[in-house]
């Protein structure tokens, strides 16, 4: 459903819809190809020194063309105002109204960056899972040569080939929005694991709150047994945790979260550059370990 | 092959309907909107009019029902407002309810269920999606008319005030309901959640007429089902809205000395 709102600056409001095709994404209710008669009509007949605004930039573009007179962007501001001035819509109109409202506050609210990057870490983790789960399955699996299984074969492994492309390619662009959005936090513990915890927290705030212990467990589900909670979070997959031995890693995960602790404060408060100081403090910290096993 | 008896309406909700299979009664409610499934429920059509099921381990208000709610439900052409809509399982049902010359005006804070909610609402005429927090009923007060009814499903420690902040904002002096789905393990470890239930019920007493508080177990874990009708006419409406704080950080239940 493509949604235009028509927006006078007299005491006229318009709320019109035209009807299409669904877009998936948010904020880009383009597919205005079949233009309703009725709103370029009732735009047409709008007085000439008001203005006029339209939610979708295809269909403001395709608006402004059919009525040659300039069509602006809808802002939440001029929902509410346009609101105010009809007091309660009734039927359809409201409806019309209220979902082009609500859509407009959900693409504005995801297109901030920590919601991107929310977004992004959530599909990585998908992605990284349903790769592994492929890679596991090509292992076990029993080919024979010279028969229809070998077709198939190369076929999975030509699939699984661009799925592995697709992740490296997502993976590089979490990486940029990981260190523009958390740069103290990503260079700390690597950006897969900086953008899992954010999702994990749900907001950069609630991330800037959260005391290394509750940070550690982040992302931990099971519990090992029943006197025991939960205990691998996101941490355990944090950078250099694989130079540390096995039996150091419970240790080194709770220097390290309380380390990622200061410096997510710091990405969601002061912004001030920590990393320096977080890095060093870290690779001491592994160094003491390593040298504590002998 | 077992037997499906007819769709029998309750008499509380007319769209609201039991049916036996056998030795079970299943709650179907009769749909506005237009499938596919919401959350995977099923689908059936019983003399020309269809039905989804409201499966009470899914939904409060369904196992509300189930474990005997004597009190109000959402009737056909009211206008009702939902807090905590998340994606609209329940509030999806709640339109049903209150059918298609009803409203559900389905609040929900969180984005990406908030999204879902928005999808469903294409195919639900009668559901319209508001993204606001509860707490915040100043703020979204001016997209919503006077209802007839609030229903609430918010998680929160301090559930009971934001109700009745929306409560006394959208239904004010005149007659209405308020129906509330209460979380005890979310208001603080401090009580048992049947004491948190009575503190509720207690607090919300003054304003309403409270049907039998229900139990919500087996199906929903230390879950209450609450609420009543208010008297029309008797208590003007707050000049102001309650001003609630927006609640930072995990609720810590106050140390008892």
């Amino acid at each position: 459903m493509a949604l235009a709102v028509v927006l006078a600056a007299g005491p006229n409001v318009f709320l019109l819809s035209s009807s299409g095709d669904a877009p998936r994404s948010f904020g880009r209710a383009d597919r205005s190809s079949a233009l309703p008669a009725a709103l370029v009509d009732a735009v047409r007949a709008l007085p000439s020194g008001e203005r006029v605004g339209g939610a979708g930039a295809g269909l403001r573009a395709e608006l402004a063309e059919r009525t040659r007179r300039p069509i602006d962007a809808v802002g939440s501001a001029d929902l509410r105002a346009a609101r105010n001035r009809v007091a309660w819509l009734q039927g359809p109109e409201e409806r019309t109204y209220l979902r082009s409202l609500a859509e407009h506050a959900l693409a504005t609210a995801l297109r901030s960056p920590v919601e991107v990057l929310i977004t992004l870490a959530r599909e990585e983790e998908r992605v990284e899972r349903s790769v592994e789960r492929e890679r596991r399955a090509a292992e076990a699996f029993l080919g024979v040569e010279d028969s229809s299984l070998d077709e198939y074969a190369r076929a999975w492994t030509e699939h699984r080939g661009r799925v592995a492309a697709h992740h490296r390619r997502l993976e590089s662009l979490l990486e940029g929005e990981a260190r523009r959005t958390l740069p103290n936090l990503t260079a700390l513990v690597g950006p897969r694991v900086a953008a899992r915890l954010l999702a994990h927290a749900g907001s950069l705030e609630a991330l800037g709150r959260l005391r290394g212990p509750r940070l550690q467990l982040l992302g931990a589900r099971r519990r090992p047994s029943a006197e025991r909670g939960p205990r691998f979070g996101v941490i355990y997959r944090a950078d250099r945790m694989d130079d540390v031995p096995p039996v150091r890693r419970a240790a080194y995960a709770r220097s390290l979260a309380a380390l990622a602790a200061i410096g997510a404060r710091a990405d969601a408060t002061t912004h001030a550059n920590v990393a320096g100081l977080l890095v060093a403090r870290r690779d001491r910290r592994i160094h003491d370990l390593l040298r504590r096993r002998a | 092959m077992r037997t499906a008896e007819r769709m029998r309406p309750l008499a509380g909700s007319p769209r609201l309907a039991e049916r036996r299979v056998g030795a079970r009664t299943e709650l179907w409610t009769e749909t506005v909107g237009d499938p596919p499934p919401v959350y995977g429920e099923r689908w059936t059509t019983v003399g020309g009019r269809s039905y989804r099921e409201f499966d009470p381990h899914r939904s409060k208000l369904s196992a509300a029902v189930v474990r005997g709610w004597a009190g109000p439900l959402p009737r056909p052409g009211e206008r009702w407002l939902y807090l905590g809509a998340a994606s609209g399982s329940t509030a999806s049902h709640v339109a049903d309810l209150v059918g298609p010359d009803g409203r559900v005006y389905a609040l929900e804070r969180s984005l990406r269920p908030f999204a879902r909610l928005w999808a469903l609402t294409e195919r639900w005429p009668n559901l319209l999606p508001i993204l606001a927090d509860a707490r915040d009923v100043e703020g979204y007060q001016e997209l919503v008319p006077p209802v007839d009814g609030v229903y609430a499903d918010i998680a929160q420690p301090d559930q009971v005030e934001i109700v009745r902040a929306a409560r006394d904002a959208l239904v004010g002096g005149r007659a209405g309901t308020v129906l509330l789905a209460l979380k005890g393990s979310s208001m603080g470890r401090d009580r048992p959640p049947a004491a948190h239930a009575a503190a509720a019920e207690a607090s919300l007493a003054s304003s309403l007429d409270l049907a039998a508080t229900v139990k919500l177990d087996p199906f929903h874990r230390a879950h209450f089902f609450l609420g009543g009708t208010s008297r029309g006419g008797a208590a003007a409406p707050r000049a102001a809205p309650a001003r609630l704080t927006p609640r930072r950080g995990r609720f810590r239940a106050p140390r008892g000395r």
